[in-house]
């Protein structure tokens, strides 16, 4: 098998200091492969946020090793951890977070721009990724005027602007009805199987489940159940 | 497709966030814009006054002055013998002499008022020193042994309507023959020109005295190595280069009066008022978009992305602010050109004011740019 595009080594993450200290994450081991999408369960608190943001590089574990394309994260500072995070991370959140003073295309250009694109390509290239997700007709509505399944879609389009191997959606569908909510974790495993992406969802959706090839249970911090799904949804 | 964009990237991001709080931008320029034509007013004021205070000096052809020792300013002087003029001629390099009387006098309006005002005698024949900007009549009406040209500024306040009325000055009978536009007194005793010959009649002077003497150089004299020749042959005067007798007289007034650093005092206010309305709007607005500025740092941008989004608002705020206050100040130096006060802003102090205005947004940038260094980019997930 392939080296793990990230892998997790005996991770704890302490919240605060002392009396109040609460550990949020412990022991947690795992690697997470390119070309797969992985679902990541358990009860509110258990912590599968807190586990996201380290996979994300936004959060530097307390405890164990993090390294993401071979690149350990324990010895790097903030700047490090964000120019890691723009080469190889793309995050989609539960409320979107599109920007809503600018257009959709401009929301994708704004991330290519990120990326240092040549400012002449960026808006042929935002209308690309918004066609992939086919947000094509609405490149030049504002995200107020967009329903919630294509606000995400949107957001997915500038979480894949410059391609990054890893895609870290916390609760993509949670505020989206069954049908776009289907769609859009559709989406996203299709970003998987066919651009070889490694994509990590965390849901309490029965929805999402079918379409993951592997299911993590989190539950108070531990993980507790590490399952390949065979013959899912494709 | 949608149109070629004009802006992208941090510029975009800057323009929105003002854009889409007008009202907030809105007050925003103004403050801004109130804040350079404060700037702008008071330091043109200094300008204005500096310029009035030198402005005999700043328009005589002499490269020197000679002045009674101990002179402070052009307008408060004391005398000079004549015999001081032929001592000057006989030094190498001077070419001309010319003689210049000041003297305050007494102005009595055909109505009976009286108003001080300051005598300007000089030598008709010599090119030293003349009235400038003569609208009406002509300086060779002067050689008539009454005759007087004043500034169209001064005119209400001397009581004088047009050419042909008749005054008295220190008692004797005057007659305006012309008017000058825009020669302004700081001492508000205005000038009022005419002959040496005529200026000495109207004062208390012996024929043989006068106040300046105003020295043109042979071509090529070295004006150091002159002045200094000056000073030897005659003794017991000053001896000044032109541009430094002028700024003699503008440092005197301005710091005599206070006029100086009450001027640079508020233009200091008007410099912090821009600061702090800057720095409070841009703060309120990077306050309002903090989680975009956490989505920005989660997707991967740098620090300095940031800052550039939070200093191109700055500078979008500084360029509009600063056309609308210099505009502003425009008018009101054009409306000054009426009035006995001159506000004048020339291309140099609107380089100092737009370097003030990038300076004063800068700051009021900073205040924003701190509160982004702390941001968390895991909020975003909160
Ligand atoms: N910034 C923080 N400071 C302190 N404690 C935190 C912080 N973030 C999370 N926690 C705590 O860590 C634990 C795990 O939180 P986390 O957000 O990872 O849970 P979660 O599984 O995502 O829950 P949910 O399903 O409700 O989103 C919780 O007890 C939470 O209160
Ligand atoms: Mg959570």
């Amino acid at each position: 098998m392939s080296e793990p595009l990230l892998r997790i080594e005996d991770v704890g993450v302490t919240y605060g200091k002392g009396a109040t200290a609460l550990s949020a994450l412990r022991d947690i081991s795992l690697d997470v492969r390119s070309g797969e999408v992985t679902l990541l369960l358990g009860p509110s608190g258990s912590g599968k946020t807190t586990l996201l943001q380290v996979m994300g590089c936004l959060l530097r574990p307390s405890q164990g090793r993090v390294s993401l394309h071979g690149q350990a994260l324990h010895a790097l500072d903030a700047e490090a951890l964000s120019a890691l995070r723009l080469a190889h991370v793309g995050f989609v959140f539960q409320h979107y977070n599109l920007f809503p003073t600018l257009r959709a295309w401009e929301n994708v250009a704004v991330a290519l721009d990120l990326k240092q694109f040549p400012p002449r390509q960026q808006q042929a290239a935002a209308l690309q990724l918004l066609e992939r997700l086919d947000m094509g007709n609405r490149a030049n509505h504002f995200p107020a005027e967009l329903s919630g399944g294509q606000k995400q879609r949107v957001a997915i389009a500038r979480a894949l602007a410059g391609k990054p191997g890893l895609i870290l959606a916390d609760e993509p569908t949670a505020a989206l009805d069954g049908k776009s909510g289907q769609d859009v974790v559709a989406t996203l495993q299709a970003l998987a199987h066919r651009e070889n992406c490694a994509v990590v969802i965390v849901s309490h959706d029965p929805r999402v489940e079918p379409y993951a090839d592997r299911v993590l249970h989190l539950e108070d911090g531990r993980l507790v159940d590490d399952r390949r799904r065979h013959g899912n949804q494709a | 497709m949608p149109p070629s964009p004009a802006l992208i990237g941090t510029s975009l991001l800057a323009w929105r966030n003002l854009s889409h709080d007008r009202a907030r931008f809105i007050v925003t320029l103004i403050g801004v814009g109130f804040a350079v034509l404060l700037m702008g007013v008071e330091l043109g004021l200094l300008v204005g006054f500096a310029r009035t205070t030198s402005g005999l000096v700043d328009h005589s052809r002499a490269a020197l002055w000679i002045t009674p020792a101990g002179t402070t300013n052009v307008d408060i002087a004391g005398r000079l013998d004549e015999r001081r003029r032929f001592q000057a001629l006989a030094v190498p390099g001077v070419a001309s002499v010319g003689k210049l009387m000041l003297q305050f006098g007494f102005w009595k309006k055909p109505d009976g008022g009286n108003e001080s005002v300051a005598l300007v005698g000089f030598e008709i024949e010599s090119d030293a020193l003349q009235p400038w900007n003569l609208v009406e009549g002509r300086i060779a009406d002067l050689q008539q042994q009454d005759a007087v040209i004043i500034d169209r500024l001064y005119a209400d306040k001397l009581g004088v309507k047009a050419i042909g009325d008749t005054i008295e000055i220190n008692s004797q009978r005057a007659r305006v023959v012309g008017f000058t536009r825009g020669l302004r007194t700081f001492t508000q005793s205005p000038y009022v020109w005419m002959t040496h010959r005529n200026a000495l009649a109207y004062s208390r002077y012996q024929p043989e005295q006068t106040t300046y003497l105003l020295v043109g150089l042979e071509p090529g004299a070295d004006v150091e190595v002159v002045r200094h020749a000056l000073g030897e042959r005659l003794g017991r005067v000053d001896v000044w280069k032109r541009a430094d007798f002028a700024r003699q007289a503008q440092k005197y007034w301005l710091i005599t009066t206070g006029a100086g650093s009450a001027l640079l005092l508020s233009a200091l206010l008007g410099l912090v008022v821009g600061i702090v309305i800057v720095g409070q709007t841009l703060y309120a607005t990077t306050v309002d978009r903090l989680p975009e500025y956490a989505t920005l740092r989660a997707m991967g941008a740098p620090a300095s992305y940031l800052n550039r989004v939070i200093l191109k608002q700055a500078a979008i705020s500084a360029a509009f602010g600063f056309s609308l206050g210099t505009l502003a100040a425009y008018v009101i130096v054009a409306i000054s050109a009426y009035g006995n006060v001159a506000v004048i802003v020339p291309w140099w102090l609107l380089v100092v004011l737009a370097a003030l205005t990038v300076l004063m947004c800068a700051f009021g940038a900073l205040i924003s740019i701190r509160r982004l260094v702390r941001i968390d980019p895991s909020s975003v997930f909160a």
